[in-house]
């Protein structure tokens, strides 16, 4: 007799989602759904037809998690549009920031994590340990592109002003000294994950890996051309889910697609574990890629050198395409300037990559896991909510009538 | 409170030939960012620094005496120093940062050190803010036209400008042209008739020429750690003072002019009410 457990809204994570899971009589998930109720942000609507600064502007305040990842992305999408030549020292700026992000944004994820591998003696430590990290990235945020939060200073062409020499050294002597908290940190999560005892095998799929770069992003892995969106509706085999669910399911050469950290780290570092276990593991330890390519770029910047190409915003009418390696997943903005506008914009988010995969991710062991499966994806959800419940009554989605995006 | 609150007042100038080559009067405004970056109560100051248009200035992100000594001396028109203060925080990394500004300049450091809108980790950041007394503010097409229109000279001729004894002067090498300050009126920005603010009642430290002989100015001390820079500055040697009491024309001219300003506008903003303009305060 298969009963259904659901967990709903799925918790410490950003954004309302829901976990439905089909269990057997011993309590093992037979199927499981995971599926966004997040209601549309509708910011791609926001910047057509606005001039084209306006998009990295609007699109950054998606979320307040990913602000810098949607900056960067929104910026590059419009940058390939309008066929800029970035200045060297503006990429690494933009690389500066997003590495510095990303490590603050994981170490929040090990904030939301506590409460599932923390043991209370240690949980003071543990919280500390975040904030210093995270105090110490964002002040790079901060420095580098004006604002930790939103940044302001990313530009299209490049980034507004480099930073002066003074503030190199300073960044770089802060984060120098932040290394041995950093490895400590590392050593803490990669101990408490091990001593949380999930089971060999939780969480495993072997879906193609989703990942453009190590750290920064690739635009020319992102091809338009093995790219498909499918509504809820036919993806879900419950109707009442696809009714419900939030967001399009974008698929790769036809399948879903595992992005995040584990992805990075198995395409690009070599890791062959997977599952769970290995998503904390790699999620950690890329804390420390993160730190290492900050330390190398604040080492090799010219803050003597332009950050600013000249632009011609009236646009080639190209097809831009942004593609950042947010913590979560690769973050693709796309974006066709035509006669100085945005004519259309599309943002394909890391979570929305992930959603179809975390379902049947718990499937295969006792349901009580299943909230810990979800919560190793760190998902993200305001992001990535791109169909509109309109009748409210119901909460129902109009059967294929998602937001033209 | 005509002068605002204030421990003590000088007249003081300083003691360095370089500064008082370049500066204004009495050379304060820079003597003191100076002394306070050598001795690291600031690490930098957003101060009006010199372009490539003479007595235009853009606020400059001074790291050094020398960054600092080359925006001494008066420009009539604005330098939009309070912007600057982020980018001084944030890209420049300064994390004790000092500036000179003009009454209403303060006004907004001040509010935004309250309520800091935008400006995260920006208000505790800011360590020392030297005032300076300020009657009105010029555009810079009224500079253009006081010197080429009514002196008849030209910008790149002129040495230094300068408003005192009634007048508006404007110094070359070869004569000192002046122009009635009368006919300076109508050419100010338009929020100066407005503002109550003549001697920069909110900042640390403030002083002007107002008060004190030519080549001196008038010092007020005004918060405790504006008056202990000041006083530090004073015993190391870098500033040299003289009780106001014994200058002319001492402390009595400031307050007749602190006066008229508050009461001229006082009756501008009765105006601007009685006919249903907004006024800020």
């Amino acid at each position: 007799m298969s009963e259904k457990i659901v967990i709903s809204p799925t918790s410490r994570q950003e954004g309302h989602a829901e976990l439905v899971m089909e269990v057997d009589d011993e309590g093992i998930v037979t199927k499981g759904r995971y599926f966004s109720i997040t209601p549309v942000r509708g910011l791609e609507k926001m910047v057509t037809g606005k001039a084209p600064e306006t998009a990295p502007v609007l699109c950054q305040r998606i979320c307040g998690v990913c602000p810098v990842p949607h900056t960067l992305a929104s910026t590059e999408a419009v940058d390939d549009s309008l066929d800029v030549d970035l200045p060297k020292a503006a990429k690494l700026l933009r690389e500066l920031t997003l590495s510095a992000s990303n490590l603050n944004s994981h170490a929040i994820h090990h904030f939301l994590i506590a409460a599932d591998i923390v043991p209370e003696n240690l949980f003071a430590t543990a919280v500390n340990s975040v904030g210093e990290i995270r105090k110490n990235a964002q002040y790079v945020v901060d420095m580098v592109a004006g604002e930790g939060i939103h940044p302001s200073d990313v530009r299209i062409g490049g980034m507004a002003r480099n930073i002066s020499e003074l503030a190199r050294r300073k960044l770089y002597s802060r984060l120098k000294a932040l290394v041995p908290k950093v490895n400590a940190h590392v050593d803490l999560i990669l101990d408490l994950v091990e001593q949380k005892g999930f089971p060999k095998g939780l969480g495993v799929v072997n879906q193609p890996l989703f990942a453009s770069a190590n750290i920064y992003g690739d635009r020319d892995f992102f091809d338009l051309d093995r790219f498909t969106e499918v509504l809820p509706e036919s993806w879900y085999d419950d109707p009442e889910v696809g009714k419900r669910a939030c967001t399009t399911i974008p698929l790769l050469d036809g399948v879903n697609v595992e992005a995040g950290p584990r992805a990075r780290a198995a395409k690009f570092r070599g890791f062959t574990e997977k599952g769970v276990i290995a998503q904390h593991v790699s999620r950690a330890y890329e804390m420390k890629t993160y730190l290492s390519r900050a330390i190398e770029i604040l080492d090799e910047l010219d803050t003597s050198a332009n950050t600013l190409a000249d632009v011609d915003l009236r646009g080639t009418n190209k097809l831009g395409v942004g593609a950042i390696e947010a913590p979560r997943g690769l973050d693709v903005h796309m974006a066709q300037v035509v006669d100085g506008k945005v004519g259309f914009y599309s943002a394909l988010v890391p979570t929305t990559w992930n959603i179809p995969t975390m379902g049947p991710a718990t499937e295969g062991f006792h349901h009580e896991w299943g909230a810990h499966v979800i919560r190793a994806y760190d998902p993200c959800l305001s992001c990535a909510t791109h169909v509109m419940v309109v009748d409210d009554e119901d909460k129902s989605v109009v059967k294929d009538e998602m937001v033209k995006i | 409170m005509v002068l605002g609150t204030y421990k003590e007042a000088f007249s003081a100038r300083s003691t360095d030939k370089a500064i008082q080559k370049v500066s204004q009067d009495g050379g304060i405004v820079t003597a003191l960012l100076s002394y306070a970056l050598e001795e690291k109560i600031i690490e930098g100051a957003v101060v009006a620094g010199p372009t490539d248009e003479m007595f235009k200035p853009e606020p400059l992100v001074a790291l050094t005496s020398d960054e600092i000594i080359s925006a001494a001396g008066t420009k009539y028109t604005f330098s939009p120093n309070v912007w600057a203060l982020k980018v001084a925080v944030r890209q420049y990394g300064l994390e004790k940062v000092g500036t000179v500004a003009i009454p209403c300049q303060l006004m907004g450091i001040r509010k935004m050190q309250s309520y800091p809108f935008s400006t995260r980790f920006l208000a505790d950041k800011i360590k020392l803010v030297v005032g300076i007394f300020c009657m009105e503010n010029f555009p810079y097409a009224s500079l253009e036209t006081f010197i080429k229109e009514k002196l008849h000279s030209s910008l790149d001729l002129t040495l230094k400008m300068d408003i005192g004894k009634g007048k508006f002067w404007a110094y070359t090498d070869e004569e000192n042209l002046s122009l009635p300050l009368k006919e300076t009126h109508g050419y100010e920005q338009a929020g100066c008739n407005i503002c109550k603010d003549y001697t920069a009642e909110l900042a640390d430290v403030s002083t002007g020429s107002v008060g004190s002989p030519d080549g001196w100015s008038t010092v007020l001390p005004r918060t405790g750690s504006g008056n202990s820079l000041f006083a530090k500055a004073v015993e190391a040697g870098l500033i040299e003072t003289k009780p106001i009491a014994d200058v002319k024309p001492g402390l009595g001219l400031l307050e007749k002019l602190s006066d008229g300003k508050k009461s001229k506008a006082a009756d501008e903003i009765k105006k601007r009410v009685e006919i249903g303009l907004p006024v800020p305060f």
